[in-house]
């Protein structure tokens, strides 16, 4: 039994298969889910953590890891809802802000990795603490607003499609055509699987990583849009502990935090299944501590059915 | 005389910059106490039972919204149209709080009751319940004068303050160096406290206040500020901390630092670990911050879905506990993270 | 054919080299220390001193734990959440009755060692990350110490508890500094001068290796993973003294203060390098740090760019260090 499941799941699609059966027993055994309004809001829920996520994935193939999106994607919802104060004329600002502070700490975390050859692990996890307290210097409590714009992106449909499940597509589409169709794409993958022998291949690989961090702060500038959005207001806190969520969905959709391996189209999988997860609870009722519980419970169980083979290989 | 209408003018405008500011604070005090007094017609909300009451909580992780919310349920079970009382907990995260909002609007409730994580945050997804002919009630937190939020069910933090603050002059003479420790920076609670706060100091000039910090009504952060703040000042003579849960933390930093003879602390609330620590040492008070405003949240609820026209605030008021009578009120057999209730025992939390 | 004296000079210069790469994060101690010292006098005050360890108790104890868990090249991200969790089941097992203390604290070590074996059990046995393991065991913890508590911290610490731990010896030392300090001798002796610490190292540095040669990879594993969750129980009790029974959520966001001491220390997530000193002392910088950003005047929250940076440069010096010859 073990087997015939950890094998479903440990195909290469095992987490769409999750999706798949998530989403059919919501929809039997839950009468409110299958409303259009509720798929509606799960999608808008989600959206921007796929997006997050989508970044994440990408840097972690490439043998990184970034831990400081989370703080990032609070910093620019600050800035940004601070910036813009409710002024629609402002929104131009406010996402070539968004993307470019996403961009520009993207661009110092993988300069710094070049430089330092410290662990990004710990380089990023720096990085996190930087920031958050450069958010807390610079306020202490919710300032600002977004404009009308930004909350019309983060919650509302065209022709009955969330416009934030739009961008959520694009970004994916072009996340994977980048990393599938692209001579840039393979040099990730082989950065990610073996530095040295891609080095020797003649792969430059420094440049490879660095635009591996710029396109995971790029994937927050984005998120953080639509967060900004979502909240109306520049709260502070807002990123708290998306990093670990992301990083969490991108192993649970089948990519390797050793590198060489990953897919986009797992990792936005993943988002769905807690998403989707998420609300189903809620919509049963179940009390907010036991959700914890059961979030819990999904991650182990899902990174234990979801092992790679045993290869030789200690 | 060109000289002299300058002169007067220029002093009329000095006096007006200085009061203009706590003149502005009076101000705010009285627009809110008229808005508060505006009449809700709730005939846009009125609807016949059986009622599906929602909660949407902005946290869980704090033993006075349990209790609050122990007082919705407790006063639920008294109303037999009342079917279902739903609850979410957003965890501190605005977002999911605005992803609640929208879930509760999904199954279909006929009242929202809430505490917010960030008001403006879940501006957007009130209105949607708001819209949806769903009224909805700010719960325990400050007034909220905002077209998504029907009506509010308050306690005056400002009037909480002020007694708090006045108590504390009293018993420390009129005169010395005291700090605040405040909530979450930014919620009503903190803002209207230290305003507050203020207030009342410009009426005993011989009180200086060192710093203002934020505790986030925590206990263990409360410690922490406090022992940082004895390091940095050789003199404390009172603190201000209208909050128990934080009040005890930074009592117990002072204690163990050797300095609690020096210091006067101001009354707290009825939070047990505090009402513990004034019946031993037989200073500070309380003044209440009631957890039953979860039973007048619902109860206002109610009246606005039976069509009945109410004002767009309710105010809860505070009442003093001297020291002395403190003790009554302490249960000292209850853990500390625990709160002086009207609740019946079958409906304390476990 | 090397000149003698190039030899003789190059060796001196190897042997202060790895002499400053063990000991750099002491050398970084002394220096803050010094800076702390000129700002501001209470530095040279032992009951200041002390105090500082006092705090750093919490955070240190656990971080022993974790120190020995990522020799091995693993991670322990769930200490957080096993020091809330302990911390409320040592105040409910208390129930305000001195004579519950040492089966309150009992029961604290044993559920953080069952945790901390139920890691160990899971990563021993498969191919998965302890990073992600430890994370989603994080929330599980977090998900059973809501549901046991209710939301309120329940449980109720037994009169004089708190008042023993801080009570200060000689009007000066405070008891949970020697426990502390205590735990982290232990700590060190477990891995200087146990087969098992050992074997942390040799596993650690290489794995293939230590397996061919016969050690036991997955009972040592196991036994890592649960001192450290050991430690965290520990390090509950400790928060548990020091600051009273305030929330469920206590611990929360601990585990990263604990990582920054363990890194900051020299020990790495490669495993097969670092100790508990290094560990130690970099609880000390940390919060050296923190207290003088605080004396100093600079906003609160500056802290945390200070953490920040203070990380990154040390790690960076580190590994110019190991790599300078």
């Amino acid at each position: 039994m073990r087997n015939a499941a950890s094998s479903a799941l440990g195909s290469r699609y095992g987490i769409v298969v999750l999706l798949g059966a998530t989403l059919l027993a919501a929809v039997i055994g839950i009468p409110e889910f299958g409303s259009l309004g509720n798929l509606t809001n799960v999608a808008i829920q989600s959206a921007a953590m796929a997006i997050l996520a989508i970044g994440q994935t990408v840097v972690i193939i490439a043998g990184l890891i970034d831990l400081s999106v989370g703080m990032l994607i609070g910093l620019i919802v600050v800035i940004t809802s601070d910036l813009m104060n409710g002024q629609s004329a402002m929104t131009p600002i406010g996402i070539l802000v968004a993307l470019g502070l996403g961009a520009g700490v993207g661009l110092i975390n993988g300069t710094l990795n070049n430089l330092l050859r410290i662990h990004p692990l710990i380089l990023t996890f720096g990085m996190m603490s930087v920031l958050q307290g450069t958010i807390f210097v610079y306020t202490d409590r919710s300032v600002g607003r977004t404009s009308p714009e930004f909350v019309w992106m983060a919650n509302e449909t065209i022709a009955g499609v969330p416009f934030s499940a739009i961008l959520l597509a694009a970004v994916a589409l072009m996340a994977y055509f980048l990393l599938n169709r692209t001579r840039f794409g393979r040099h990730v993958y082989a950065v990610g699987g073996n530095e040295e022998h891609a080095r020797r291949a003649g792969i430059a690989t420094g440049p490879i990583k660095v635009w591996a961090f710029v396109i995971s702060g790029l994937s927050a500038g984005i998120a953080g849009i639509l967060v900004a959005g979502r909240l109306g207001t520049g709260y502070p806190n807002a990123g708290v502990g998306f990093e670990l969520d992301a990083i969490v969905a991108v192993v649970l959709g089948g990519t390797s935090l050793a590198g060489g391996r990953g897919s986009i189209l797992g990792t936005v999988a993943a988002v769905f299944v807690l998403g989707v997860a998420s609300n189903a609870l809620n919509l049963l009722e179940i009390s907010s501590f036991v959700q914890i519980l059961i979030k819990g419970l999904i991650v182990v169980i899902a990174i234990l059915l979801n092992q790679p083979k045993r290869t030789a290989l200690a | 005389m060109k000289k002299i209408i300058g002169l007067i003018a220029a002093i009329t405008l000095a006096l007006g910059m200085w009061a203009g500011p706590s003149a502005a604070a009076e101000d705010d005090r009285v627009l809110q106490e008229q808005r508060a007094a505006e009449l809700v017609d709730a005939s846009a909300f009125k609807k016949s039972g059986p009622y599906k009451i929602g909660v949407s909580a902005g946290y869980l992780g704090n033993s006075w919204v349990v209790f609050a919310l122990q007082h919705i349920k407790y006063e639920a079970s008294l109303h037999e149209e009342i079917t279902d009382v739903l609850t979410t907990d957003a965890a501190f995260n605005p977002a999911k709080q605005v992803a609640d909002i929208e879930d509760l609007v999904s199954k279909g409730v006929d009242l929202i009751l809430y505490w917010p994580v960030d008001d403006k945050a879940i501006e957007g997804a009130l209105k949607k319940a708001t819209d949806k002919g769903i009224p909805t009630i700010n719960t325990g937190g400050g007034y909220v004068h905002s077209p998504s939020v029907t009506a509010s069910a308050f306690i005056d933090q400002w009037n909480l303050g002020e007694m708090v603050a006045r108590r504390l002059f009293q018993d420390l003479g009129g005169k010395g160096k005291i700090f605040a420790m405040l909530p979450i920076a930014g919620t009503t609670a903190a803002v209207d406290q230290l305003a507050a706060l203020k207030a009342v100091m410009k009426e005993y000039p011989g009180i200086e206040l060192l710093s203002a910090e934020y505790g986030d009504w925590n206990r263990a952060k409360a410690k922490q500020i406090t022992e940082n703040l004895l390091q940095k000042y050789s003199h404390i003579d009172g603190v201000f901390s209208p909050a128990g849960q934080m009040s005890i933390g930074v009592a117990e930093a002072i204690d163990e630092a050797g300095r609690l003879g020096e210091v006067t602390m101001s009354p707290g609330d009825e939070y047990n670990g505090w009402l513990k620590w004034v019946r031993d040492h037989k200073q500070g008070g309380a003044v209440t911050f009631p957890t039953r405003v979860g039973q007048e949240a619902l109860r206002l609820g109610l009246r606005m879905l039976r069509g009945e026209t109410v004002r767009r605030g309710l105010r809860i008021p505070s009442e003093y506990i001297s020291p002395g009578a403190a003790g009554a009120y302490a249960e000292m057999d209850r853990p500390d993270d625990w709160w002086a209730s009207t609740l019946p025992d079958a409906w304390k939390p476990k | 054919m090397t000149d003698a004296n190039e030899q003789g000079g190059g060796r001196w210069r190897f042997v202060a080299q790895s002499w400053a790469r063990s000991y750099a994060i002491w050398l970084v101690l002394a220096l803050l220390f010094v800076a702390a010292a000129t700002l501001s006098e209470a530095f040279l005050r032992p009951i200041y001193i002390f105090n500082i360890v006092r705090q750093a108790a919490p955070v240190g104890i656990a971080a022993i734990g974790v120190t020995l868990v990522m020799i091995l090249g693993g991670v322990d991200l769930s200490v957080g959440a096993i020091i809330s969790l302990t911390a409320v089941l040592t105040a409910v097992t208390m129930d305000g009755q001195v004579a519950n203390i040492p089966l309150a604290i009992v029961v604290a070590l044993a559920a953080g060692a069952l945790i901390g074996g139920i890691n160990g059990v899971l990563t021993a046995y498969n191919r998965i990350s302890p990073f992600i393991l430890t994370l989603g065991m994080a929330i599980v913890v977090t998900g059973v110490t809501q549901i046991y508590s209710g939301g309120t911290a329940r449980g109720i610490a037994a009169p004089g508890f708190r008042e023993f731990f801080n009570f200060r010896i000689g009007g000066m030392v405070p008891v949970l500094a020697i426990g502390f300090l205590g735990l982290a001798a232990v700590g060190v002796w477990l891995q200087q001068a146990t087969r098992f610490g050992r074997s942390l190292y040799l596993i650690g540095s290489n794995p293939r290796a230590a397996r061919l040669s016969g050690l036991p990879v997955e009972k040592v594993t196991i036994a890592a993973y649960a001192v450290s969750g050991l430690m965290g129980g520990m390090a509950g009790v400790a928060l548990l003294a020091r600051s009273g029974v305030s929330s469920t959520f206590a611990g929360r966001g601990l585990e990263f203060d604990v990582l920054a001491a363990v890194v900051l220390g020299g020990t790495t997530f490669q495993g097969g390098r670092g100790g508990i000193a290094g560990t130690i002392a970099g609880v000390f910088v940390l919060l050296i740090a923190f207290n003088l950003v605080n004396i100093v005047g600079l906003n609160y929250n500056a802290q945390l760019i200070v953490k920040g940076v203070i990380i990154i440069v040390a790690s960076a010096a580190y590994v110019y260090l190991k790599e300078a010859r």
